[in-house]
């Protein structure tokens, strides 16, 4: 066991003393200023991950067995995961390449799996950006 | 060297240049920065050039060199004048001056134009309100311009290796530049295998500013007053420019205006076909968009690694790795919107 704080809780400590303590300080030198709310924002971002990352890696590995279509269990270690995880995008990246999923239905599905990585990559690095999209396709559906 | 020179030895030097390159008594009543990027640094010299007041902009290389396909200093400058001698907005170009000895790095001096250029600003200042209005006609008006320059004084400009189209030039560019960072992304190689079967015919080849967007654009409030940072020109398809200030990276917050935030892109392509002549496919704009889109995609990837090998380590450009995802997320809906 680790005593409080948790990892999540010191990554907040870090964040909330450079945007409270240093990011005012910082007003006369632009560069480090825009620099330092950069890294405040990666904290964020961090801490995004710690929350997201276990949930993320489980529901890839679920859709690349779907898309892949074989029945592989995820590794239990989580480092092990992730190695077979980036040797699984590297088998899919070869696959596309050779054109097993140039036809419609296989298409479709590698399709569905791409998108929905690609958001769950940004619920951890930048959700507004997610917002923001779907405030734009309802307001689109809104007008048709 | 470039760092080290304190304000007043800058001033000096650069007393001394405009001095020597002008003929004339020089007394600098003001040298100021302006906002800079990341490869250069900019200045505002307000000075005395003999009887006469004069307001520059002084561009001066930083040390590190983000991109090779970046013209130089002289190369800009010749790109610039051709540019201005053909009627183009643009800061006219006054000197250039490749030495490194004297400040430190090249340099480039041109006129300043007044106006606002900061993406942020030019879609969100309320005083630009007409501006943006007029905006988007403006800006084919000029693309129509830039693109109608001869170019066989322009040897220099970067084009595509001979048997390869724009697109295909560009699509090996981008998977050369995967290999290199050793990167396996199924979602860029679904989309760069997508571009490579809707390849859009080859077309003819033109110069290209190769950054034409929001953010390079001098606005006032009677509208477009200059294009500047022309270190992309190069030879292409007129269709590349065209896409580019409708990506939705160069929309500063303003997602739902196509064009770079300001507005929409039927009135900027509209007032490009008048200008130039050309009937412009507006599938194959989408399909440069999305080459646009995924530029921006491996763009990031590579800024990232600069910091992961050490070469400029920063937080900004480790941070720019996770945004990658942003232009991959928007290529694959822009994708599902054509027929896959």
């Amino acid at each position: 066991m680790y005593d409080r704080p948790t990892l999540a809780e010191l990554l907040e400590a870090v964040r909330a003393h450079l945007e409270n303590q240093i990011v005012p300080l910082l007003k006369d030198d632009r560069k480090r200023y825009f620099q330092t709310l950069v890294a405040v924002n990666v904290l964020r971002v961090a801490e995004r991950e710690l929350l997201l990352s276990a949930e993320h890696l489980q529901a890839e590995w679920q859709r690349l067995n779907y898309v892949q279509k074989l029945d592989t269990l995820i590794p239990a270690d989580p480092q092990a995961a992730r190695d077979a995880l980036a040797e699984r995008n590297r088998k899919l990246s070869m696959q596309i390449n050779d054109g097993d999923f140039d036809t419609a239905p296989q298409q479709a599905a590698l399709f569905e799996h791409l998108l929905q990585t690609a958001v769950e990559q940004l619920q951890v690095a930048n959700p507004k950006f997610l917002q923001s999209l779907a405030l734009e396709d309802a307001e689109r559906e809104r007008q048709h | 060297m470039a760092d080290t020179l304190n304000p007043a030895d800058f001033n000096e030097r650069v007393t001394e240049y405009l001095e020597a390159v002008s003929g004339k008594p020089v007394e600098i009543k003001q040298l100021r920065p302006l906002a800079g990027g990341v490869t250069r640094d900019s200045w505002v010299i307000q000075a005395k050039l003999g009887d006469e007041f004069q307001q520059l902009v002084l561009r001066r290389d930083m040390m590190a060199e983000i991109d090779e396909r970046a013209l130089e200093r002289d190369q800009e400058f010749l790109l610039m004048q051709a540019a201005s001698a053909a009627g183009v907005l643009l800061p006219r170009p006054r000197w250039y001056c490749t030495e490194t000895c004297i400040l430190g790095a090249p340099f480039l001096i041109m006129d300043y134009v007044e106006g606002v250029s900061i993406g942020s600003q030019v879609v969100n200042l309320p005083e630009l309100a007409d501006a943006r209005r007029r905006l988007p006609e403006q800006m084919g008006q000029q693309l129509a311009c830039i693109h109608h320059i001869k170019t066989d004084n322009l040897t220099f400009l970067p084009r595509p290796r001979p048997g390869y189209s724009p697109a295909q030039e560009t699509l090996v560019q981008m998977r050369v530049t995967l290999l290199k960072l050793g990167v396996h992304n199924p979602a860029l190689v679904f989309a760069l295998r997508w571009a490579e079967k809707h390849l859009p015919p080859g077309g003819e080849m033109v110069l290209l500013h190769g950054d034409f967007r929001i953010g390079n654009l001098i606005v006032t409030t009677d509208g477009l007053k200059g294009i500047v940072d022309w270190e992309f020109g190069q030879l292409g398809d007129p269709y590349q420019d065209l896409a580019w200030p409708c990506v939705r990276g160069w929309r500063y917050g303003r997602g739902e205006m196509q064009l770079g935030g300001i507005g929409e892109r039927e009135p900027f392509l509209h007032a490009y076909e008048q200008a130039s002549g050309r009937t412009i496919d507006r599938k194959i704009v989408d399909f440069w968009e999305i080459m646009g889109n995924l530029q921006w995609a491996v763009a990031a990837l590579a800024q990232a690694q600069r910091h992961l090998s050490g070469k400029d380590t920063s937080v900004e450009l480790a941070s720019l790795g996770r945004r990658s995802a942003e232009t991959q997320l928007e290529a694959l809906r822009l994708i599902a919107q054509q027929e896959m």
